[in-house]
């Protein structure tokens, strides 16, 4: 049960680096030492997961003010223009064109996932990569299922949308 | 066409479909939808083709050494710092589960002293009876084998064996020797055969034995020990038994 591994990976994709992910497992870990006498034994990998979930969101809130920009922080309007920029320029690092040109597919999901916003990005991590089902994300993310259910639902229909568009700029 | 918010719904019944979140009578129905709207299918297949790509794409990265070293590191005992027993103790479990928590579980497994047949009977009739037998509910294999990932350390064998009368119900855990390993469900009229496999064995024959009106059937490939189990009749298992082995691959014939 190496949940080194799970914890290095929630933290690198909700990061964005590896040295910082690095920065979020190390201080995860000291809070799971003080906060030992709290795990109820059961759900080893969900209660590391859930630690490190909000290590990473204090740490990047702290050190990275930037990056976190929360779904459910933003009122209607703007949440609709953040999602729907995901759609339109690619938010981020990745330019479509950059993703169809040279670039192989896997790099250009990455990037794409990368961009998600956060909310909808750590709900698809803890699915795709932890394979956790809906009720220990929704633990995780301290949302309900059905929360969790639509934000992963967004969260695909983005990366199917953005991978179409993609794909009808290179033919 | 449909509405945008009959389109959300779709979404989400796609995605807890794929995700193995339906209950068995949901999960037939929509396979059902799906076998009839071409359009849903599609739908389908994009949302399973984008996981294989989101799956291949985002699960290569692995903590290096460096950090594995860090985090054991925060919790050495210095030697002018004598740190109390509790916290050691403390220390030591922080590590452990973030670590190599795998080692208390090797050394659980050994001591588990109820026959390998018991607990794969045991496990089968509690799945009887439980509200339903499955885990993860799908007539489709690429569906039920991807659910174990990250599940059990190793791919299950998922067969398709409609064709011999045996369709595929699902999958689900059960716990021998304390370790986790896959079962999967099958149907034979209105019986229901799991499937267990044990990893790492012996090439061994085939073994029958009935106890309290459960028949288990045990062989072993090299590769893995399996464990079929039902209350369907003998000559049903024998039946379903042959079928399962002609389509595993690289299994010697008896």
């Amino acid at each position: 049960m190496p949940h080194l591994t799970d914890a290095y990976r929630l933290a690198r994709w909700l990061a964005g680096s590896r040295a910082d992910a690095d920065d979020i497992v190390q201080e995860a870990s000291l809070r799971a030492f003080t906060a030992i006498d709290r795990f109820n034994g059961i759900n080893a990998r969900a209660w590391v997961l859930s630690i490190v979930r909000n290590t990473a969101f204090t740490w990047l809130s702290r050190n990275r003010p930037s990056t976190m920009v929360f779904a459910e922080d933003l009122d209607g309007a703007a949440r609709e223009r953040m999602e729907n920029a995901a759609v339109t320029d690619g938010a981020g690092p990745e330019t479509p064109e950059a993703a169809a040109i040279g670039r192989s597919e896997l790099e250009a999901v990455r990037a794409r996932v990368a961009a998600l916003p956060p909310a909808f990005r750590e709900v698809l991590v803890l699915r795709e990569v932890h394979d956790l089902a809906y009720r220990e994300i929704a633990e995780i993310v301290e949302a309900p299922v059905g929360t969790v259910m639509s934000r992963l639902a967004r969260a695909r229909r983005i990366l199917i949308d953005q991978a179409e568009k993609a794909e009808g700029k290179r033919v | 066409m449909t509405s945008p918010a009959e389109h959300e719904e779709l979404d989400l019944l796609l995605g807890a479909y794929l995700d193995g979140e339906l209950d068995p009578f949901a999960a037939r129905r929509f396979e059902e939808r799906l076998a009839n709207e071409p359009e849903l299918a599609a739908a389908c297949e994009k949302l399973r083709s984008l996981r294989v790509t989101l799956r291949s794409g985002l699960a290569g990265e692995v903590p290096s050494d460096a950090l594995r070293r860090r985090v054991e590191g925060q919790f050495a005992p210095r030697p002018r710092d004598p740190i109390r027993s509790w916290r050691a103790l403390a220390a030591s479990l922080v590590v452990g589960l973030l670590v190599g928590g795998g080692v208390m579980f090797g050394i659980l497994g050994n001591q588990a002293g109820m026959p390998v047949r018991d607990q794969v009977v045991a496990a089968h009739i509690r799945a009887i009876m439980a509200p339903q037998p499955i885990d993860v509910a799908s007539s489709d294999r690429h569906t039920v084998k991807p659910w174990f990932d990250g599940k059990i350390a190793f791919a299950p064998v998922v067969v398709d064996l409609a064709a011999d009368g045996f369709p595929l119900v699902g999958g689900r855990i059960d716990v021998v020797n304390l370790e986790a390993v896959p079962a999967l469900v099958y149907r034979a009229g209105k019986h229901l055969i799991s499937v267990v496999e044990i990893p790492a064995s012996p090439i061994s024959p085939v073994v029958t034995s009935v106890d309290r009106g459960f028949e288990s059937v045990t062989w072993g490939d090299g590769k893995a020990t399996y464990w079929a189990v039902s209350d369907v009749s003998p000559d049903e298992m024998a039946a379903f038994v042959k079928a399962l082995r002609a389509a595993v691959p690289q299994v010697p014939a008896s």
